[in-house]
């Protein structure tokens, strides 16, 4: 054997727990690579999943193009096509009730006139949509007269969970058990009653056929995916199909493409970490040998042996490393899988095979951990190479010139720092954008100049809580004497602590926009929902009475109406509404993009509309113009003192004035959608009968609880989001490892000092508090750091989205306390092994230490 | 001429207050086959001659010959095969490679020069039986004592068979007879050989074993002595001479 791999071989058995640590680095990052990219899509898909089943949009509903029932057995040609995600069949029919039907009183028209029966397979139509049932259960496989309807269909035909409910289909009167209830839905359309698909079959008499089939495609597919797919579709189907697009929109492309960004970024992060980690032993490695180095290069040894010898070093344990690393990350693929599982198909049925072992990854990431580990050893190897051989003599110059290179980073790193906070100011996504990493990179650099001042502020800290210890102040300057290692160790955990904070600012600003949206438009107590929304001229409305009635209700805090009227300015049909400036801000509220609430004023005080967005791209009008709005008495100007929109409206080109000047230019005084609040003491049984005793006359209302409906919402959400949170907890731990790594061979490196600290009479216990200290500190560096680069790049994620999608920044604070509590209980973690190793040490064997 | 040759050899380090001359304007020469000890205070720069001398180091101002070529105007690949061939080395301080065996690390350097293994560790055999570790080739440093682990390192020194050897205090982890034996035995060689030694140590018994005595006080040479030839009272005139030159 040479010599260079006789040296190798050596110092990897030598330093037996070191190895063990660097290659746990290696594999770790090798672990991270493959298992988060083979677990990463699944857990996005499922995301999506669960988004899509939360809207209930489909991709593609397929029908025959005679209108026709066909085969159930048709769903099976699809099985095969390629890129499908789910998909389910159904039979829909439209059952339409006698009059009176429903509340069996001649001189009132009922609420309901017309319900869908809708006959599925229980878990293949959980794949599509979600049912978050409120009360009873979901259907079952084995359920025949059983059915889930909703709220409002329950409260029409006064039915609660067990009760039976009748209804006329062409096998005759069929009673069918209510077995769950779903809350109540505020999308226009026939009530829905779901039953099981033979059930369905049975009471329509169309034994064996379906009429619909509607499925999702993979996630992430774009335009063209989509595309392929459908002609694929539509081949396996042949020409007596069809094949309807409802396109989910552009919002939900942009979101995924996002979602798709956001995966490749987190790959690159885990990568960059697995460097660093790799990166920072080999640099301690090179640095606790430069008296050896030094020596062979005394004796001769040239550069190119020293080079190679740390080389053949780091190439042997990144075999090693991702070979493991790799059989590891499909275990953890598999775990995450397995523990994601339950949560993430609670409300959609997501079908989460096994991690598929892509060979094409499993070579990417052999030659990423392999690629990474000599990389990462190269620049050590090479500063090994020019260790002069007075390092030998004189060991000490080593730190002395890093700190010279450490200046130069420092005002490097500075200057990147000010110019993305610059980016930051200057509200350009442009800028903001790619501004994530280089601030991360920015924070890289200045870390070790940050490592001294951070060191003493938390070092006194440490000092004033553990007064007598008397050894806090070790700790510390054993931290400041290393200033690099310790600010890539930082680093290695900043990185980790960032994506835990900018992970928590996303999922926080994403689902902060999305409930403050819903809860400001459909979080209040009671809504009258007119059969459709948005296409508001289709409505009857209610007279003003109703809503006056409405406020004379015990409990009832507040009522705020829409009243509407069609123009239209230069050629664009505008729907107006009206709002009561004082009661729709305590009860609805608009999303303000520019202005804000005082507009509600000034739309009350003249001729004032606030617009949104879609008017103002349509007419080509900006905040502050004045526009010409058309009254069967000609034209009268509004000024736009606002620009905002609500959820139900955004895309109709709309815009809000008072319901006086609403009436007064427009003669509309029909109230088409209220929304009410009980004041918090209110009876809510008392004031609930008698509302819905009031809707009883206006028949054209549905009448449902915002509250829960958005309770419903927000736990869909929740479950969603849960998935993405586990796989930012794993890709924070290398961050630990990362600690481990630089404490146990601070550790090591000591072992000698910490022999001499016992020979003259240092307790156990202090060599112990000395390294746990010390982790403290390098955790309370690294937190602070995560904690700065999280809130950027979360920022940066959310700027990114906006370009996209309304989404206000939302201050992540469980994320930061989430990274502080990881980052201490890490850091605690972390010193369990070397404070024991160092506590336990041979005092004898210790000063032997070379 | 002379193998070794310095020329207003200096050497400073750090700049503005804190500079510390360790060297001062040294001109010495020495020639082929001599045998000279170094003497002179703690810190007075006797360690960072040697370091200057063996191309270890780079001076502030001055030159350095060996064999009338200029150190500083060799390449580092020169510099490095000049160290590896012709110099042999013996460290005050951190001398053995810890993962490496005995008679491994006494090999090094033909090893680092390609010889073949078995060779070079018949080399080191040899070369460490000499020193009474012919039992030890396969320990490691850390199962060696200081003395051995000197012994170790002085083998490593002569294996290469270098015309030049610079040895920093050889013998301070040695008891006194050991350190005789090992100074009689660098003597022997730089005479049956004729290999140039150049030794530096504090200890007069020590010093009376070379052939010429040079003393180092606060960077500059301040004397010379020259020793007969198997004199008894060597040892005493060196001692008289350390005392006069003011230690
Ligand atoms: N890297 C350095 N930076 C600053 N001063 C140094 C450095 N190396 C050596 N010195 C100083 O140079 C002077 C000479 O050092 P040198 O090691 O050559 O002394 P020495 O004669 O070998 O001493 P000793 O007998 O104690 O080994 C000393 O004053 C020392 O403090
Ligand atoms: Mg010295």
């Amino acid at each position: 054997m040479n010599l260079q791999l006789t040296l190798a071989a050596r110092y990897l058995a030598g330093r037996k727990l070191r190895t063990a640590l660097t290659t746990l680095a290696i594999i770790f990052g090798v672990l991270l690579i493959f298992g988060m990219n083979t677990v990463l899509p699944t857990m996005m898909a499922a995301l999506q999943a669960n988004v899509q089943g939360a809207e209930g949009e489909v991709d593609f509903s397929i029908t025959n193009v005679t209108g026709e029932a066909f085969p159930a057995g048709v769903l099976d040609r699809l099985r095969d096509v390629d890129g499908v995600r789910a998909m389910a069949a159904s039979l829909n029919r439209t059952i339409n009730l006698p009059p009176d039907y429903v509340d069996g009183d001649p001189s009132h028209p009922d609420t309901v006139i017309a319900i869908n029966l809708i006959g599925v397979v229980p878990e293949e139509a959980r794949s599509l949509r979600a049912y978050p049932v409120a009360a009873g259960r979901y259907l079952d496989e084995s359920d025949t007269a059983s059915a889930v309807i909703s709220q409002t269909l329950a409260d029409a035909f006064s039915v609660d969970v067990g009760e039976i409910f009748r209804l006329p289909a062409a096998s005759g009167m069929t009673g069918l058990t209510v077995a769950g209830i779903l809350p109540a839905d505020i999308m226009p359309g026939n009530e829905e009653v779901l039953v099981n698909l033979p059930q369905a079959q049975l009471m329509t008499e169309e034994p064996g056929k379906v009429n619909l089939i509607e499925l999702n495609v993979e996630a992430f597919a774009d335009q063209a995916r989509r595309a392929e797919i459908q002609a694929a579709v539509e081949a396996a189907l042949g020409e007596s199909y069809q094949v309807g697009t409802l396109m989910a929109g552009d919002e939900m492309f942009a979101a995924m493409e996002m979602g798709q960004m956001a995966l490749s970024l987190f790959g690159v992060l885990a990568l960059f970490m697995g460097g660093f980690i790799i990166f920072n032993t080999f640099r301690t490695v090179v640095i606790e040998r430069r008296r050896d180095i030094g020596m062979l290069r005394a004796l001769g040894a040239t550069r190119r042996t020293v080079l190679g010898t740390i080389l053949a070093e780091s190439l042997i344990q990144g075999l090693l490393g991702s070979v493991i690393g790799l059989l590891l990350g499909y275990l953890l693929a598999v775990g995450i899988i397995q523990v994601a599982r339950g949560p993430i198909s609670m409300f959609v049925n997501v079908q989460m095979g096994a991690p598929v072992f892509s060979p094409v990854l499993v070579v990417v990431s052999l030659l990423l951990g392999v690629g990474v580990t000599v990389l990462a050893g190269l620049i050590p190897a090479w500063n090994a190479s020019h260790i002069t051989p007075l390092e030998a003599l004189r060991p000490s110059l080593g730190e002395g010139e890093f700190n010279r290179g450490a200046g130069r980073g420092f005002t490097v790193g500075v200057a990147i720092i000010v110019l993305t906070a610059a980016a930051i100011l200057s509200g350009q996504a442009a800028l903001i954008i790619p501004g994530g990493i280089l601030f991360l990179v920015g924070l890289v650099l200045i870390a070790p100049a940050m490592v001294r001042p951070f060191a003493s502020l938390f070092g006194k800290l440490t000092a004033w809580a553990t007064v007598r210890g008397g050894i806090g102040g070790l700790a510390e300057s054993n931290l400041t004497r290393q200033p690099a290692r310790v600010a890539v160790t930082a680093s290695a955990s900043m990185i980790g602590l960032a994506v835990i904070v900018a992970a928590g600012g996303l999922v926080s600003s994403l689902t902060g926009t999305l409930y403050d949206l819903m809860q400001d438009n459909l979080g209040s107590d009671y809504l009258f929902i007119p059969p459709s929304i948005g296409l508001w001229s289709s409505n009857v409305g209610a007279s003003p009475s109703l809503a006056e009635d409405l406020r004379q209700v015990d409990g009832v805090e507040a009522v705020s109406t829409l009243r509407f009227a069609a123009t239209n300015t230069n050629g664009v049909a505008v729907s107006l509404l009206g709002i009561d400036p004082v009661s729709f801000d305590q009860v609805s509220g608009l999303d303000f993009i520019e202005g804000s609430e005082s507009a509600y004023g000034e739309i009350a005080a003249g001729r004032n509309m606030i617009a949104n967005g879609s008017f103002l791209l349509s007419t080509g009008t900006k905040v502050g113009d004045t526009v010409e709005l058309l009254t069967t008495d000609g034209k009268v100007p509004y000024r736009i003192v606002a620009a905002g929109s609500d959820l139900l409206n955004a895309k109709v080109t709309t815009a809000y004035i008072s319901q006086s000047n609403l009436q007064a230019d427009f003669g509309s005084t029909e109230d088409v959608f209220i929304q009410l609040n009980l004041s918090p003491g209110a009876d809510r049984a008392v004031a609930d009968a008698q509302i819905k005793a009031l809707a009883y006359d206006y028949p054209q209302f549905r009448v449902i609880s915002g509250a829960d409906y958005f309770a419903s919402i927000k736990s869909q959400m929740d479950t969603a989001f849960s998935a993405i949170y586990i796989v930012f907890l794993v890709l924070a731990f290398p961050s630990l490892i990362a600690m481990l790594n630089t404490l146990t061979i601070g550790v090591l490196e000591r072992t000698r000092e910490i022999g001499m600290i016992r020979a003259v009479g240092g307790t156990r216990k202090q060599i112990r508090n000395m390294v746990v200290v010390e982790a403290l500190l390098l955790a309370a560096i690294g937190t602070a750091f995560g904690i700065l680069g999280g809130l950027y790049l979360g920022y940066v994620f959310v700027t990114g989205i906006e370009v996209i999608f309304p989404l206000g920044y939302f201050f992540p604070y469980t994320g930061i306390l989430a990274a502080v509590a990881i980052g201490l209980i890490f850091g605690v973690l972390a010193a369990i092994i070397p404070a024991r190793q160092a506590a336990r040490m041979d005092v004898v064997a210790a000063l032997r230490y070379e | 001429m002379s193998l070794v040759q310095t020329q207003n050899l200096t050497k400073i380090y750090g700049s503005g207050s804190t500079a510390v001359t360790a060297l001062d304007h040294v001109n010495i020469k020495i020639h082929d086959g001599e045998f000279v000890a170094i003497m002179g205070p703690s810190g007075c720069g006797k360690s960072t001659l040697l370091h200057l001398l063996g191309g270890l180091d780079t001076p502030s101002s001055g030159k350095v010959f060996i064999d009338g070529a200029s150190l500083a105007e060799m390449r580092d690949d020169r510099l490095t095969e000049l160290r590896r061939r012709r110099i042999g080395f013996i460290f005050q301080f951190f001398n053995l490679i810890p993962v490496l065996t005995a008679s491994e690390n006494a090999a090094l350097p033909v090893t680092l020069d390609g010889l073949k293994p078995a060779e070079a560790a018949a080399k080191a055999k040899e070369w460490l039986a000499r020193f009474g570790l012919g039992e030890r080739l396969s320990s490691r440093p850390d199962q060696l004592s200081g003395g051995e682990q000197q012994r170790v390192a002085i083998a490593r020194a002569l294996v290469a068979e270098p015309s030049l050897i610079l040895a920093d205090e050889p013998t301070g982890n040695l008891d006194t007879r050991s350190g005789d034996e090992i100074a009689g035995l660098l003597r022997s060689v730089s005479k049956q050989y004729n290999r140039t030694i150049i030794m530096v140590t504090h200890d007069p018994r020590i010093a009376a074993y070379s052939d010429r005595i040079i003393f180092l006080k606060d960077g500059k040479v301040v004397d010379e002595t020259l020793l007969e030839k198997k004199s008894n009272r060597n040892a005493q005139i060196v001692a008289d001479r350390v005392k006069e030159v003011g230690d």
